[in-house]
């Protein structure tokens, strides 16, 4: 990507081998998300996600192609994103949300007319 | 004239409704789409943070900006304040809303962790509404006169107030 001198967006540098971070980043996402049991949608879906994402990675070479094909703006905004992805990972296994609702509201809360 | 139904725009809403509700059972009570295609998630009051920053964070729902934070008092209910949270994400362009409940005594948790922009809108439901947040770095009041007493958009409130000016 040091053919690009900006990334055009303010705060983000341009991101000097983004494949590596990618990589790196894609690994971690999927060893946090192995702390999680299997049948928890959350980890179908984020595994899914990644795994498509890290195929796109490791088989494009090309910066710009890469781009397109993950149509999902500067490959440095899928760096951010990939980053809050693996916070996410990790603030989850604490938080649990795929157990049963806490608990149920009371029988006139929702009801729109009152 | 009747303003034309978007049914593409409708499906997809339901379809990610859906998609949220099945990540994280534990916190959402309800998902709605109403007529004019606005997606509503109906939360429990523990599940405020983990929500929010699930839709901030997860890659198919990047909900970046926090558009509105609001209370609605409707004094019959057991719960009378329904805090809505708006939220708009840029990368799809789409917005969706999250209501949680609570009453006059019970604390909310403090988006300002997961949203900077969430500071003074809780500061003006706090002066408005009474609605404690926890964890909320500097909960005083925004609107009201320095030595203003009561909740003044509270539906028990006078119109005109109970002090003469």
């Amino acid at each position: 990507m040091l053919s690009v001198q900006t990334t055009g967006l303010v705060g983000l540098a341009v991101a000097e081998n983004p494949h590596e971070r990618l990589r790196i980043l894609y690994t971690k996402i999927l060893g946090v998300l192995q702390n999680i049991p299997k049948d928890a949608a959350y980890r179908k879906y984020t595994e899914q996600i990644v795994n498509q994402r890290f195929n796109l990675v490791q088989t494009e070479t090309d910066v710009q192609k890469l781009q397109d094909k993950l149509n999902s703006g500067h490959i440095e905004e899928v760096i951010v994103q990939a980053e809050n992805e693996l916070s996410l990972a990790r603030k989850m296994i604490q938080w649990k949300p795929w157990e049963p609702l806490v608990e149920e509201p009371p029988s006139d809360q929702w009801r729109w007319p009152i | 004239t009747v303003r034309p139904k978007n049914e593409v725009e409708q499906k997809q809403l339901c379809a990610f409704g859906e998609y949220v509700a099945e990540i994280l059972p534990k916190y959402i009570q309800q998902v709605q789409v109403s007529c004019f295609n606005e997606l509503e998630l109906l939360i429990h009051p523990d599940g405020i943070i983990p929500v929010l920053t699930f839709l901030r964070d997860h890659t198919n729902a990047q909900f970046k900006s926090l558009a509105d934070l609001t209370a609605v008092d409707v004094p019959s209910r057991q719960y009378r304040f329904e805090i809505v949270y708006n939220l708009l994400s840029l990368r799809f362009n789409s917005r969706i809303r999250v209501k949680t409940y609570t009453d006059e005594l019970t604390p909310v948790d403090s988006a300002v962790s997961v949203h900077k922009a969430a500071n003074w809108y809780e500061r003006e439901v706090w002066d408005m509404y009474g609605v404690f947040f926890a964890n909320h770095p500097d909960l005083r009041r925004i609107l009201t006169d320095y030595g203003f007493e009561g909740h003044p958009f509270r539906k028990d409130f006078p119109l005109s107030g109970y002090v003469e000016v």
